[in-house]
């Protein structure tokens, strides 16, 4: 990597994607620092894969602009579009797309054969990244012989074996069964901190997200709907849509009270008639503000906790035992909030308990 | 990490204006080779002036007018066409299912043995056929009378009679089509269906059929295209019958005096919409979905256990090799020695003498050197040509490439007897003077199998998940060097079924030929058309039998060194 | 018409060209119209004065006016044929072995797409042929007219009727003849019932078990054109009942006939039945009394000969005997010799021996044509 250069290593400016009249990707920018790893979240046609094939050079823009390293690889205005193979990055796909006519090794040899690497360096670059993947010992089986998860990590020595300094990832672990796309995530995570390398990963899973991701882009329909740390948009998120799509939460639409809180602090009468105190990070309300209340952040107890403030008699109308987490709904305020909160404490249908929650827990939404 | 290892060698950028030039090469190459000939083609048919004068003196729509007239000529090639594509892609389809995907017993014999149809020329087939069917002289007719029968039992001289014929015969191009493409299906997806309890049969219809759709459908088009151009069959079976097609009507359109080829090129002309229309369908068929079987995750290739059934399985195969291969052949065998073929010939009646003749004619020898010569070059050239192209229509993203689809088709919607003419005249006056030489002829060979091999890469290619592609392009790798790597070696067994369909395709090639023909550049399958018309079937069925033999020996060379290379490959 | 004059004749036996007015071939190439001017056919009037004073040379056993000296130089030619591959090759083979140093190439197609193809090569200038053969008069007499024909008068044409040779002479003379009588499969048909005239045809006997050639085929032609003359229109529409089938070639015609697929056969060329006869087919020929029709093969030098010496050396082989032997006794060909010394046919018979019928008025016959394709297809159905 080159050291003292302070240049982002992706800067995507204003990109946009038209495929006839339909806009796969409105306007976007994000940049990418070095040895950061970025995510590009949201459902499926939201447009994050086709921003990052955009970023790969494999799908063609219809406007603005992309640098790498610095390097303009795309601008619209000055009409430069760099095929993919000038680009010098590096990939892994969703469908793996390893080449079955190839062994492993020569799979993995590939991106240095055209670096016109030979000999005993390109064996070593090659066993290296197996190594990392621990899949030396395939070095010389049939592509075709593996299973998807051995697939996937020679996809992904593959992808690192010519030292890229950016990697893109196009939902790597979504074809693998659950508990292996766990270990696969903090893998890669360790490899990529390892090998210091630029990220730019698109994903439909939150957990991959949250737990690989310096940072965070929420698309929606081609936009970006929101960006920052995991624990940013996790814990702050700015619209209905990224509380929603981020892990569960509840949210409730009321109006503002006119009563003087602490900086920073708003007072929020549900529909319901239920009132509640929550943070407003800066936002100004609109005339239909709307909260979110993350579903692990209400805490029910069956006496009444000390404080006063957001404290609320409930109803429990179920509770469903998750393993490690307990998922109860409660009526509240003529509706139904979920809470779900370690086991420890029981509850039976149709008792009464007291819900809380903490002020800062309480996220004034930006209208939308 | 050091900075040398980022950016792929900086050739790249001429690589990009290698792979612009080559894609313009080939787009001029095929536009010239369809629509130079195409336009004099056109040219011809609204020649409505002095007989024979070129360029035309007159200019009209008489030709077209005059069609209305051969209406029933028209129904009757469609009618049989029509039936004999459904039952070629019958046995095709059935065939190419049992041989790719089951594990019936001898699997790998009889995958060699049944492209043989293919090269059992369809004169040599239809010549065989009417050995057997004609329903006085035909042997099995003459063996049903002689144990008691009344009239004829079959009678391949009816309509149904040629298509049986052509479809037997064309069965086999179907079967090379379909079967690159089921060779190329993840068995799982088949799998799947069977695991959630669908019968075998079900499996086939509903899973196997709809994933390999767009192969049938190439292979459909392409044999019902060549069908409407077919001439042997309907020459030999039809015209017995007084049955005539649209090929053995203009065959005597053009040959008899005063040459009415204006007619000609127009009905030729016409067939073009028939054709259009067809391709214009499959591409709305095939445009709305993804085929794409062949993805980045590797699958082993496997075969189901039909049990006991592999044994009826086999029967089937057997059954359509019998009558397209082993009957035929033995059949003119049969008749090659005799004198004068008949069913129970007297012993003095059987001679070997008409292979001494056939091996003595001058003019087969060298046309036989001469068409094994050209078959292998228009097979090489086709299938690099037709390779590019089916990659240009399938996966570039150039502008008009829909267009180049249907350019390519040309060739194959105008029955050849016609087209030659087209390209008789165009190559005639080009300044190069190629004409009466034997590049005239590869020339016409590579236009006139072009669409054969587009359609046979074409399916193939469909089915090649992009990303395979994509990866090696984000790897770096220049566009040249990702089709040697990846693309061309993933196609293999698309690219090898179209060189060996191109290669017997030229070699049986006859249309054209008859009139490209220079005096140095002599090839084979007229001259046993020529024996067929002026010397006997007996002679003919010895030529014929040559001819087969040739081809095999030579599929067999190459076969055996395709596979040698194969192995030292991998 | 034929009517060569007598003068011309004279000159002929003089071995002089005879005197050829430039206006005649002009006026021949006017009539075809506006668009042949547009052809190259100024050879057709430089030929006669340079073969005005060719000396004649013994070759072999017979006589010459081409050099052979500089054919043997010019080392090849080209000839264009109708006829199939094998009969081609033949006569090549047959002319290569008595002149060694010139090798023959040649190029076949059908009638009609030969005269395309001829035609459409010398539009775009290129002239490659030698030496031509048409199967049927019409299309020698349209080349003629297009200028396609040098001239050369051969010493050869001596031992021609003036009818057996182009007007004017020395453009194509008769190479062969074909002839057509019936022939019956003597399994098929009784004794009895066998055909004896023309009019036996008719016999409603023979429904769905007759053949006859297909229009492009010129004795077909001759056939339908006689015979319509000597028992008018109504004899085709009656023939036409029978539902007659139309083939290709003559052995096809006999093939089904010695088979059994069909009972008779109406346009029986006596070279087919002689092929047969020879294997041993069930067959019988019947000469009609009225006279058989007789289509000529009409071959001759090409205007703009890129081997003009070879060219001539060729078409006086084979006009000469040995010629016309090769093309009686070749198997492919077997058409008789009109030379009035021909030998013997194989079976015997010479060409004289036969009552022969072939057209005499050429305009007429020419006329004809499209209201025979027109019938003729109509009748087999296409």
């Amino acid at each position: 990597m080159k050291k003292g250069t302070s240049d982002p290593a992706i800067e995507v400016e204003n990109l946009s994607i038209r495929y006839g009249a339909i806009t796969a990707v409105g306007s976007v920018s994000f940049t990418v620092n070095q040895g950061e790893q970025l995510t590009l979240l949201g459902p499926s046609g939201c447009g994050k894969t086709s921003t990052l094939r955009a970023v790969a050079g494999l799908e063609r823009p219809t406007g603005g602009t992309i640098k790498i390293g610095g390097r303009t690889m795309y601008d619209a205005a000055k009409g430069i579009n760099l095929a993919a193979e000038e680009r010098g990055l590096s990939m892994v796909f969703q469908s793996y797309a390893i080449w079955p006519h190839m062994t492993v090794f020569d799979n993995v040899a590939y991106g240095l054969r055209v670096r016109k690497e030979s000999g005993a360096a390109l064996k070593e670059k090659v066993h290296h990244a197996l190594d990392l993947v621990h899949m030396s010992a395939y070095a010389d089986r049939n592509a075709s012989q593996l299973s998807g998860g051995q697939q996937q990590r020679v996809a992904l020595a593959r992808a690192c074996a010519f030292s890229p300094t950016v990697l893109l990832f196009d939902e790597p672990l979504s074809n693998l069964d659950a508990k292996l796309r766990a270990e696969m995530r903090i893998e890669l995570r360790e490899l990529q901190h390892r090998l210091k390398v630029t990220a730019l990963y698109v994903t439909h899973d939150l957990e991959e997200a949250l737990a690989m991701s310096d940072r965070i882009v929420v698309m929606r329909a081609g936009n970006i709907e929101q960006s920052g740390t995991p624990l940013e948009i996790y814990n702050h998120p700015r619209t209905a849509f990224v509380a929603d799509f981020v892990g569960s939460a509840n949210l409730i639409n009321g109006r503002v009270m006119d009563e003087q809180l602490g900086e920073g602090l708003v007072a929020i009468e549900a529909d319901g008639g239920n009132k509640l105190h929550g943070v407003t990070l800066g936002r100004v309300p609109g005339p239909t503000p709307a909260m979110s209340l993350r579903t692990v952040h209400l805490h029910l107890s069956n006496q009444p906790p000390a404080h006063s403030n957001n404290v609320w008699p409930v109803r429990v109308k179920r509770a469903v035992f998750l393993g490690d987490l307990t998922q109860i709904h409660v009526a509240w305020g003529g509706r139904e909030l979920v809470v779900r909160q370690t086991a420890a404490t029981t509850f039976t249908e149709g008792q009464t308990a007291y819900l809380s929650i903490a002020p800062e827990h309480c996220v004034l939404l930006e209208p939308e | 990490m050091d900075t040398s290892a980022q950016h792929p060698p900086s050739a790249t950028g001429q690589m990009i204006s290698l792979q612009s030039a080559i894609m313009a090469a080939v787009i001029v190459v095929v536009a010239a080779f369809v629509l130079y000939p195409i336009y004099y083609l056109l040219q011809a048919s609204l020649d409505v002036g002095v007989a024979d004068v070129r360029p035309p003196t007159a200019y009209g729509f008489d030709n077209f007018a005059a069609l209305p007239g051969y209406s029933t000529i028209m129904w009757n090639t469609l009618v049989v066409t029509f039936v004999a594509t459904i039952m070629a892609l019958i046995f095709g389809f059935l065939t190419a299912w049992i041989l790719t995907r089951t594990n019936v017993p001898f699997q790998r014999t009889l995958e060699q043995l049944m492209a043989v149809p293919y090269y059992v020329t369809p004169l040599l087939g239809a010549l065989a056929w009417s050995f057997l069917g004609a329903p006085e002289s035909g042997f099995i007719n003459q063996l049903w009378r002689r144990f008691g029968g009344e009239g004829a039992l079959i009678d391949i001289t009816s309509p149904m009679g040629i298509a049986w014929v052509m479809a037997l015969f064309e069965g086999s191009v179907a079967f090379v089509m379909i079967g690159a493409v089921m060779k190329s299906m993840d068995p799982s997806l088949e799998e799947a269906s069977q695991v959630i309890g669908a019968s075998r049969w079900r499996t086939m219809l509903r899973v196997t059929l709809p994933l390999v759709a767009p192969g049938v459908l190439g292979a459909a088009i392409f044999v019902f295209a060549e069908m409407l151009g077919s001439f042997s069959a309907a020459l030999v079976l039809g015209t017995p019958a007084r049955f005539y097609v649209i090929t053995t009507a203009i065959y005597q359109l053009v040959s008899q005096y005063p040459p009415r080829m204006p007619l000609a090129a127009a009905m030729g002309v016409s067939l073009f919409a028939v054709m259009f229309l067809m391709l214009y369908f499959y591409r709305r068929i095939t445009s709305r979905r993804s085929y794409v079987t062949i993805s980045g995750k590797a699958f082993r290739p496997r075969v189901m256990d039909v049990g006991w059934l592999r044994w009826v399985l086999f029967a089937v195969c057997v059954t359509y090799l019998l009558l397209s291969v082993f009957l035929p052949i033995a059949t003119l065998v049969f008749a090659s020695v005799q004198k004068l073929a008949v069913a129970f010939p007297a012993p003095e009646n059987f001679t070997l003498d008409n292979f001494r003749q056939a091996l003595s004619l001058n003019a087969v020898r060298s046309a036989m050197g001469n068409s094994i010569i050209l078959g292998l070059l228009t097979a090489t050239i086709g299938v690099i040509l037709t390779g590019l192209l089916s990659w240009m229509i399938q996966r570039s993203r150039l502008p008009g490439r829909g267009v180049l689809e249907y350019i390519v088709m040309f060739p194959q919607a105008v029955p050849r007897l016609v087209f030659a003419f087209g390209m008789m005249w165009a190559w005639l006056v080009f300044p190069i003077p190629i004409y009466g030489t034997f590049w005239v002829l590869l020339i016409a060979y590579l236009t006139v199998f072009l669409p054969l091999g587009v359609r046979t890469i074409s399916s193939v290619i469909m089915q090649l998940d992009r990303s395979l592609d994509e990866c090696g392009q984000v790897c770096g790798a220049s566009w040249g060097y990702r089709l040697t790597s990846i693309t061309m070696p993933l196609l293999r067994p698309g690219l090898l079924a179209a060189w060996l369909l191109i290669f017997v395709a030229s070699v049986r090639e006859l249309g054209a030929s008859i009139l490209l023909m220079g005096p140095n550049s002599k090839v084979m399958t007229p001259a046993i058309v020529e024996a067929w018309f002026s010397s006997s079937s007996e002679l003919t069925a010895a030529m014929a039998l040559i001819q087969t033999i040739v081809i095999g020996l030579a599929m067999l060379i190459f076969l055996s060194i395709t596979r040698r290379a194969a192995r030292l490959e991998g | 018409m034929y009517a060569v004059k007598e003068d011309a004749l004279q000159g002929v036996e003089n071995v002089q060209e005879p005197k050829v007015s430039k206006t005649t071939t002009r006026r021949d190439a006017l009539k075809v119209g506006l668009a042949i001017a547009a052809l190259p056919f100024t050879g057709a009037t430089g030929g006669p004065a340079a073969a005005q004073d060719r000396p004649v040379t013994k070759v072999l056993d017979f006589t010459t006016g081409a050099d052979i000296a500089k054919a043997e130089q010019e080392g090849e030619f080209l000839f264009y044929t109708h006829d199939g591959e094998p009969a081609a090759a033949g006569i090549i083979e047959a002319f290569g072995k008595d002149f060694p140093k010139i090798k023959g190439k040649y190029v076949r197609a059908q009638n009609g797409s030969l005269f395309s193809k001829i035609l459409a090569e010398r539009s775009a200038n290129r002239f490659n042929v030698d030496v031509i053969q048409f199967s049927e008069p019409a299309t020698a007499i349209d080349f003629q007219k297009r200028g396609g024909y040098t001239r050369y008068v051969s010493p050869q044409v001596s031992a021609y009727a003036p009818e057996h040779l182009s007007n004017p002479v020395g453009d194509y003379f008769w190479v062969g003849v074909t002839f057509a009588g019936i022939a019956y499969n003597t399994d098929k048909v009784k004794p009895a019932d066998a055909p004896k005239s023309w009019k036996d045809l008719l016999n409603p006997l023979w429904l769905n078990g007759v053949n006859v050639k297909q229009s492009n085929s010129g004795t077909q032609f001759v056939q339908w054109y006689e015979l319509r003359k000597l028992y008018g229109d109504g004899f085709w529409k009656e023939f036409a009942k029978l539902r007659p089938r139309g083939f290709d070639s003559r052995v096809q015609l006999f093939d089904r006939l010695a088979k059994g697929d069909d009972k008779v056969c109406a346009l029986a060329e006596y070279a087919g039945y002689l092929l047969h006869k020879e294997k041993g087919a069930p067959i019988a020929f019947v000469a009609p009394e009225d006279g058989l029709p007789a289509s000529q093969l009409l071959n001759g030098v090409v205007d703009k000969a890129p081997h003009p010496e070879a060219a001539r050396l060729f078409v006086d082989w084979l006009m000469s005997n040995r010629g016309q032997t090769h093309y009686q006794n070749n198997p492919y060909l077997y058409y008789g010799s009109v030379r009035k010394d021909a030998p013997p046919m194989p079976g015997g018979k010479r060409l004289k021996d036969f009552k022969l019928l072939s057209p005499t008025d050429m305009d007429a016959y020419s006329a004809s044509r499209d209201t025979f394709n027109k019938e003729w297809n109509g009748m087999l159905g296409l």
